[in-house]
């Protein structure tokens, strides 16, 4: 007798009564796999993992109660009622009933996934939360091109392209945004909405194209929740705002593919209480984006509105106190009193949404651009040519990267090697925690000494004082796992004191007018420099570092010894790595 | 014992009262014994002594439990042996009480419910003064609200989020099952990845994505040769014999790829040949062997005796010694313990990483991670303009969904599809076109199809005999994609592109 036999008729226990095989589940809901491949979806019921796989490693295994869980999913009748019509339908046709066919499918029997989504996102905060994917998706499929044989309709590529730009609009409009990284992927956003992070990749400007290893259906099936769940979101963030949410955008602009334009247009317009206006005067180049001009026209407003809405100015302003935090501020004030001109090469669709959340003003060469490449008050025109045919000079000639840096950077870099025709500085990403990795690149360091010129223009430098003299007594009585962070601060100090010294270096040379060649040539003679004034300044603390890295270790318990032993490999192992990665550099150089 | 006393005496009266009776009885009994036998008074029944006196002694036994048990009971009045209990009921008056007490569904339902908000017709004015600027605002915010709303299909899924999702979500019977994995919807690449990234980092991702590439270079290198498909022979065969040597060399040159089943069958063999030997020697060996006299017999009990006592000698020494080294063992099995416990820690922990790269086994296949976008050095320009990107996008959320352990992975679903279409045949029609001005007859596709050449030919194949009347051409022919490439040379390249993989 096997060990686990069951005699016939007897209950099962254990992963034999928890868990089916996907056929026994399509068995008992009656549905083909098709239908629950699609029930599954919408549903968000995955399969898993069984610790034991009673019917074999071959299986794919669902939950018990999720599968009864779909069982009482009213969409599944609903389903079925679809598909009895389709045969109704089927039916018509092959009588060669055209008539009955057509008026048949005029009244189609439709579903709605509403429910689906409150039910599996009870709050907004929830929704937000699973957004990543569901944009991702919806900004993938906006470019795809319309295919008989994938099912994917011109329609749905419409409503992806239009959703798409509806949340852009909003993220721009709210400066919402935080992070951009061009990959060869294409490129990811990171934007921050209710102290959720969002994150997302958007394709890059050229045809995406149908694989054979992927299976369309199934995407498509979640592109239509992921719509459904986009469309809401929208509309709770649009009616946040005080705007209609099915906007309505000019048609004129939309033909001309600039739908993002038109709808920042659109927001701007109505939640200032206004009604959107038909007609848009290409030619007046000083629209109401120009910032100062657009604040006046705010308080002319203010005076102007009807007493009939004062509720939809109260809860504009209202909602700017609140939704301001610092970072916002500081991303909405980045790009501030710049105007952008971008030229016809340069990936439009990004920059039309990263410039306007940084809070510069954009326009672009053809027809209903804000204002034309000619207008003088431009100061950066966005350029990806070899070299600028007529240039002015009024304006400078930056490579497309110069933006994603700045906005990565949050400080406004200097152009120089960004300019026209040059390789521009490595772009990295700013998903990357330099301090965990233990590797800083060298242009992230210099991108650091420039934000911390730029802050230092305010407030000095925070952290070097008297209480270094203090120090020592504090170290020796730290314990020990406080002891390896004070070395570490005391390690900074010291960076950050040399450091110090090198921007003021800096300063001094920036303010003596001093052409910089190089700026990497320059940071490394001050530190040849400061080797020998360095110690002096910060005198004892390695010597500090050194005594009390002994005390502790004869103090500790063992089990805390060993764990110190341990963290110092890990320490070791991360520093080597780092090593391997300099001497990697080393010889990269030595080649070139 | 007094009670026992008692009975007896009491016996030794009941027996005095009853003789008279008896005696008085006797000739009663006689006259129907007379009655009952008529025939013989001789018979051995007739004897005093078998006359039976069952009925006296059930009676004497029946008065003696009468008089211990305190009289008969059946003689006893009903009153003595049952009262009735009035304790528990219910006094008339209060019954009708009782009943007065219970309020019909109809006057039920006028009462005032204290769940139902109650409309009032009019709104008392000192509310409204008391919060007047508050219910002010609050109603112009909804007129603005309701003056966006117009128009639009949706609703607020989430509107009355702030005062009862909290509750609803307590409501809900059934949590919904979150995905454990811990693996993001979107990962971000690494800094290599970028499209104009540091050298370093580059390097890097180089390394991996070479890395990955000769992974799959072993894999194939390390696995069982494929089994060929043509074996390089003479082409024309005339014999039979020929015929079977070339059979035989299939066969050889296939069997050599199954190297495991030629190595049983010798093995067998092998086992055979060894069977047959053992039984030689063993005809042999009964030829040698003695008969065991009783002298043997009795030493090797003894010995076997001596060897079970010493066994046992030596497990009472291993014991004692065991129960010595006590203390040892205890700390054995404490280091085990701990021993055990660390690893089912680092097991766990394992499990985790694991999880974090790969997602679980949920079906027949392994999930296969998706190459990494790289690009190569010479690729690198530093311009997004002549940037190479990626077009595969949609691979990369399919593989993330797999990854995630959201969709089953699956090996290649269409490139099957794509092998049938290869494969399938296309009907060609020798014949004058539709439309045709010359007469001489030329190979086409059937008319009705021709302008959508693409749904003709995923369906002609299973159409094309019934639906087109093939007598009204002159010939046809099946053809499969390469000779329909031969055939139309001029539109090969969109045979290709839209139609056949």
């Amino acid at each position: 007798m096997p060990k686990h036999y069951r005699p016939a008729g007897k209950k099962k226990e254990g992963n034999a009564a928890r868990y089916m095989t996907r056929s026994q589940a399509l068995k008992s809901l009656q549905v083909n796999l098709n239908l629950f491949r699609r029930l599954c979806i919408v549903k968000g019921i995955f399969p898993r993992e069984p610790k034991k796989k009673v019917k074999g490693n071959h299986h794919t295994y669902y939950h018990v109660k999720d599968i009864s869980f779909l069982q009482h999913e009213p969409l599944l009748e609903k389903f079925r009622e679809i598909k009895t019509y389709q045969k109704k339908v089927q039916k018509a046709k092959a009588k060669k009933n055209e008539e009955l066919a057509r008026l048949l499918l005029t009244r189609q029997p439709t579903y709605k996934l509403d429910r689906l989504i409150r039910e599996r996102y009870p709050t907004f905060i929830d929704a937000l939360r699973d957004l990543d994917d569901c944009l991702t998706m919806v900004h993938l499929f906006a470019v795809l091109p319309a295919s008989d044989r994938e099912n994917l309709e011109v329609k749905r590529v419409h409503n992806c392209r239009r959703l798409s730009h509806e949340w852009q609009a909003y993220i721009s409009r709210t400066h919402a945004l935080r992070k951009v990284f061009v990959s060869v992927k294409g490129i990811y956003y990171q934007a921050e909405l209710e102290g959720q992070k969002i994150t997302w990749l958007t394709p890059h400007a050229i045809q995406q194209v149908f694989t054979n290893d992927v299976d369309f259906g199934v995407l498509l099936t979640f592109l239509e929740f992921y719509e459904t769940l986009l469309a809401f979101t929208n509309f709770k963030l649009y009616h946040s705002l005080n705007v209609k949410y099915p906007p309505i955008l000019d048609s004129r602009l939309e033909a001309l593919a600039a739908d993002l334009y038109a709808l920042s247009r659109y927001i701007d317009a109505s939640s200032r209480g206004m009604t959107v206006e038909p007609k848009v005067d290409a030619s007046s180049s000083s629209q109401s984006n120009d910032r100062a001009e657009s604040e006046l026209r705010l308080a002319q407003l203010q005076h102007q509105l009807p007493s009939s809405e004062p509720g939809a100015l109260m809860h504009l302003v209202a909602d700017k106190e609140v939704e301001e935090d610092e970072e916002t501020r500081a991303c909405k004030s980045l790009f501030k009193d710049l105007k952008f001109f971008l030229s016809r090469e340069v990936p439009r669709e990004s920059l039309l949404f990263v410039l306007p959340a940084f809070g510069g003003t954009v326009s672009w060469e053809g027809e209903g651009a804000p204002f034309k490449e000619d207008d003088e008050s431009i100061t950066h025109h966005i350029i990806d040519k070899p070299s600028a045919g007529h240039m002015y000079l009024s304006r400078e000639y930056v490579q497309p990267q110069w933006i994603y840096d700045c906005v990565n950077a949050r400080i406004i870099l200097p152009t120089e090697k960004y300019l026209v025709g040059r390789i521009p500085p490595p772009h990295l990403s700013p998903f990357v925690d330099n301090e965990a990795e233990g590797y800083v690149p060298d242009y992230a360091e210099t991108i650091k000494r420039l934000q911390a010129a730029a802050r230092n223009d305010v407030l000095p430098l925070p952290g070097v004082g008297k209480e270094d003299l203090e120090d020592p007594q504090n170290l020796l009585y730290a314990g020990f796992m406080s002891r390896t962070e004070e070395i570490e601060a005391a390690e900074n100090k010291k960076t950050m004191a040399e450091r110090e010294k090198q921007y003021h270096e800096e300063l001094k040379k920036e303010l003596k007018k001093e052409v910089t060649g190089s700026v990497v040539d320059d940071v490394a003679a001050p530190v040849v420099e400061e080797g020998e004034g360095e110690e002096s300044s910060v005198p004892d603390a390695a010597q500090i570092a050194q005594d009390t890295a002994d005390m502790p270790t004869l103090m500790m318990s063992r089990k805390k010894r060993k764990l110190y032993d341990a963290m110092k490999i890990g320490q070791k192992k991360k520093s080597e790595s780092v090593e391997r990665i300099k001497q990697r550099k080393k010889n990269l150089k030595a080649d070139q | 014992c007094p009670l026992l006393q008692t009975h007896t005496f009491l016996s030794s009266l009941s027996l005095l009262n009853q003789t008279p009776r008896r005696r008085e009885r006797a000739p009663e009994r006689d006259s129907e014994m007379g009655n009952r036998s008529k025939s013989s008074r001789k018979g051995k029944k007739a004897w005093r002594a078998n006359i039976s006196t069952e009925d006296i002694e059930d009676f004497f036994e029946k008065s003696t439990k009468d008089a211990l048990s305190g009289g008969n009971l059946s003689a006893a009045p009903s009153e003595d042996l049952f009262h009735v209990d009035k304790s528990h009921d219910i006094p008339v008056k209060w019954k009708i009480e009782k009943h007065r007490e219970k309020v019909l569904r109809c006057d039920s339902v006028l009462k005032k419910n204290p769940f139902v908000q109650v409309v009032s017709s009019s709104k008392p004015k000192s509310k409204i003064s008391k919060k007047n600027t508050n219910v002010v605002e609050s109603k112009t915010l909804k007129q603005a609200q309701k003056n966006v709303d117009d128009g639009s299909v949706m609703t607020d899924l989430w509107g009355d989020d702030d005062d009862d999702n909290n509750g609803e979500h307590e409501k809900n019977p059934r949590k919904i099952w979150k995905m454990t994995s811990t693996i993001p919807a979107v990962e971000v690449d690494p800094a290599g990845c970028s499209y104009n990234p540091t050298a370093e980092s580059h390097e890097d991702m180089l390394a991996e994505a070479v890395a990955q590439e000769m992974q799959k270079v072993y894999k194939a290198e390390l696995g069982p040769e494929p089994v060929p498909l043509t074996i390089d022979g003479e082409a024309n065969i005339e014999d039979e014999a020929g015929l079977l040597s070339v059979c035989n060399r299939i066969i050889n040159g296939k069997s050599a790829y199954f190297l495991g089943v030629d190595n049983g069958s010798e093995g067998e063999e092998e086992a055979d040949a060894e069977n047959e030997s053992s039984e030689a020697g063993n005809k042999k060996l009964a030829r040698t062997t003695k008969r065991v006299t009783r002298v043997v017999l009795n030493k090797r009990s003894r010995q076997k005796a001596l060897r079970k006592m010493e066994t046992k000698e030596k497990l009472k020494e291993k014991l004692s010694k065991e129960i010595d080294s006590l203390p040892k063992i205890l700390k054995e099995i404490a280091k085990d313990d701990k021993e055990k416990q660390n690893k089912l820690i680092r097991k766990k922990i394992a499990k985790e990483e694991v999880l974090k790269i790969r997602p679980p086994r949920l079906g027949k296949h392994k999930y296969e991670a998706p190459p990494v976008q790289v690009l190569l050095t010479e690729e690198m320009t530093g311009s997004l303009r002549k940037l190479k990107a990626c077009c595969t996008l949609a691979r990369d959320r399919f593989k993330s969904l797999e990854k995630r352990g959201i969709l089953v992975p699956s090996k290649n679903i269409r490139r099957s599809l794509y092998r049938a279409l290869d494969k399938k045949k296309y009907l060609l029609i020798l014949g004058k076109p539709f439309g045709a001005t010359s007469d001489k007859p030329i190979c086409h596709f059937p008319e009705k199809c021709a302008e959508s050449a693409l749904k003709f030919l995923f369906r002609c194949s299973v159409v094309a005999a019934s639906k087109y009347k093939i007598s009204n051409y002159e010939d046809f022919m099946w053809v499969t994609k390469d000779e329909l490439l031969a055939f139309f040379p001029e539109h090969a390249e969109f045979f290709n592109n839209t139609i056949v993989s």
